[in-house]
């Protein structure tokens, strides 16, 4: 059996499409998300079957989940991103215990119990302080991409201290900081450091090891270590980390949809 | 039921009855009721006059507040320009000082509340707060205040508790027969009017039949979570958390909040040979946030996950609400560790730009409340 999931987050839309039987993603992609996302959505699933050479009458059941879920009308059914996340994450390591999930305008903590149930969550409410949009402000003042941003944050010695927790007021402490002469490097890497103190607080009572950390912010070098600074603990970059949702949707819509079931 | 509480006060003024803002469970209802005037609460819940009050008050305060003094600032209840006084109380800080600031046009009464719930003088201390507020209404309305009328106020009050903690307890039953959304639309800011009373009767008759059959799963075909709510009020018009948690497959079977049960559950001891000290001790032992220690909350939490057997505990904070936001820290302890249920705390305000995410949160609780039935 075959199954679609399709992750619209606030950035990009990610989809795979996961063979149960063989227990295998057959295909994955993403595309940057806009208006329209349903049509957005609706293409990068074609591209994927075409990819995978099948026909949309093979698949038999697709969920749709990020904070875009309700606008993929093609889909079967919508589950939250946190339990997604979980059920991707707990697919790819199932020892994972706690799993922080940023992404462009999320930041989320959950925490597994045995066989991959979601225990407990937080995430960020009205404020992006601790996401990636904040790392995406950084990047477009300074007029860099995020390899770049990472390279800049390995070469500091001391970060700086960010301390403003909103986005926008931030923008105005990091170019007083630089106004100030401080190294590009150590106000990359304070912003990162932020963003994991951020994390950290939401995180408070329940960071249990191992520590997988998702989405896309977990792409960019440096931020695992900046988490597992304030953390005090080992945080470990998921497979695949930006594809955690949508392979737990794949999953949510396979004939045996429980999390931890080792027939997935 | 708003309207009719609009012809409600009309008819009253038009009689000559005094009509009496108040804007909290602590100011007894039977007091202003003996006086022979009409208690309309004041609580607003519209984001609308938020900007309002903004102008004059920190953004970074509660919205019932801000709510409140923005339909002062604006003139638009209609309820507070008829009142011919406003009873305020020292409970929050936010209020407090909020009043000193209506008084410059308002005629106000504040009552002082000892928020050491437990102390052995602190009921007595209260008892002379609310005869200091008897002989104040007295003088104001030129009006001799009757222990007779006090027990006439608190018979009707008691008969209004009872049928309202009537109907609630329907949501007992494994198939309530109503939503939590409905049951706080009976809810009238006006009390002891008979004609809502009579409507409490009818709401019981028809909801409480044996033929009721209510819906017990959603579209999904996954049955309807039952949600304890707890924390801040939900007053008239700030519905939105209620709505999205029923919304997203639950029903919201009890209320443990100034707008729900809290209030409801205790009666006025009709006898107790001082009615005026029966009423203080009724209303003193409201587990309101600013009372230290507040211990009879988590007793009323016991309780209540007891007899209406939630499948988790949703609490909800009006952002800047200090005090329940802190005591949210004892409530999820309580919840998690002493009734074993899943506890989600959602701060939000009146505006409704985060109701999707709110919603993600809700929905995820629910899914691992479904997951862990399964």
């Amino acid at each position: 059996m075959i199954c679609a999931g399709i992750d619209a987050g606030s950035r990009s839309i990610k989809a795979v499409l996961f063979d149960t039987d063989r227990s295998h993603i057959l295909a994955s992609g993403l595309t940057d998300q806009s208006v329209e996302q349903e049509r957005l959505a609706a293409e990068l699933f074609e591209k994927l079957l075409k990819k995978a050479g099948l026909e949309r009458s093979q698949i038999s059941g697709v969920v749709a989940t990020g904070y875009g879920r309700n606008a993929i009308r093609f889909a079967d059914t919508t589950i939250t991103e946190i339990t997604c996340h979980a059920r991707g994450v707990h697919r790819l390591v199932p020892d994972a215990r706690t799993i922080i999930e940023i992404g462009g305008q999320d930041s989320k903590v959950i925490s597994l119990e045995d066989g991959g149930h979601v225990r407990d969550f937080a995430m960020n409410d009205r404020c992006a302080a601790g996401t990636g949009r904040f790392l995406e402000m950084v990047a477009a003042r300074l007029d860099m991409n995020w390899e770049k941003l990472a390279e800049l944050a390995r070469q500091s010695k001391k970060p700086a201290l960010i301390s403003n927790m909103c986005v926008v007021f931030a923008e105005t402490e990091i170019i007083g900081l630089l106004a100030d002469g401080k190294p590009l490097p150590d106000v990359v890497a304070g912003v990162q450091n932020s963003i994991a103190t951020r994390v950290s607080a939401l995180a408070g009572r329940f960071v249990s090891p191992p520590v997988y950390f998702t989405g896309g912010v977990a792409l960019q070098a440096g931020m695992a270590r900046a988490l597992e600074e304030v953390l005090a603990c080992t945080v470990r970059v998921a497979p695949q980390p930006q594809f955690t949702g949508a392979l737990g949707a794949a999953l949510s819509a396979g004939p045996a949809n429980k999390a931890g079931d080792s027939g997935l | 039921m708003i309207d009719h509480c609009y012809d409600h006060v009309e008819a009253a003024k038009a009689e000559g009855r005094p009509i009496v803002g108040i804007m909290c469970e602590f100011t007894p209802r039977e007091i202003i009721l003996a006086a022979g005037a009409v208690p309309v609460c004041l609580c607003g819940g519209s984001a609308a006059t938020i900007p309002a009050a903004e102008q004059f008050l920190p953004a970074n305060l509660c919205p019932l507040i801000k709510s409140t003094f923005g339909y002062h600032v604006i003139g638009k209840n209609p309820f507070l320009n008829w009142a011919d006084l406003v009873v305020a109380e020292t409970t929050c800080d936010g209020k407090k000082k909020m009043f000193e600031m209506m008084s410059a046009t308002k005629p106000m009464h504040v009552l002082e509340l000892p928020q050491k719930a437990d102390d052995a003088d602190a009921l007595e201390q209260w008892t002379r707060e609310v005869r200091k507020f008897k002989e104040h209404l007295e003088q104001r309305f030129q009006t001799h205040i009757t222990d007779e009328k006090l027990r006439d106020a608190a018979r009707l009050m008691n008969r209004e508790r009872r049928l309202r903690r009537q109907l609630a307890a329907l949501l007992m039953r494994d198939r309530p027969p109503l939503t939590g959304r409905q049951l706080i639309e009976f809810k009238s800011i006006i009390s002891g009017i008979e004609a809502d009373l009579r409507q409490y009767e009818r709401a019981l008759e028809i909801f409480g039949s044996a033929d009721q059959k209510p819906p017990t799963t959603n579209q999904q075909n996954k049955s309807l979570v039952r949600v304890l709510l707890t924390g801040v009020p939900i007053v008239h018009g700030a519905e939105r958390v209620l709505e999205l948690i029923e919304n997203a497959g639950a029903v919201v079977v009890g209320m443990e909040n100034c707008t729900g049960l809290k209030p409801i559950l205790d009666d006025v001891d009709l006898d107790e040979p001082d009615p005026l000290h029966a009423i203080a001790r009724k209303y003193y032992h409201l587990p309101c946030s600013v009372m230290t220690l507040n211990t009879r909350r988590f007793e009323m939490l016991r309780s209540l996950a007891a007899t209406f057997r939630p499948q988790c505990v949703i609490e909800l904070v009006w952002q800047a609400c200090l005090t329940y936001d802190i005591e949210s820290f004892h409530v999820r302890k309580l919840v998690e560790e002493e009734l074993h249920l899943p506890y989600l705390k959602i701060t939000t305000d009146y505006s409704p730009s985060d109701s999707a995410r709110i919603s993600a949160r809700i929905e995820a609780l629910f899914e691992t409340i479904h997951a862990r039935l399964q």
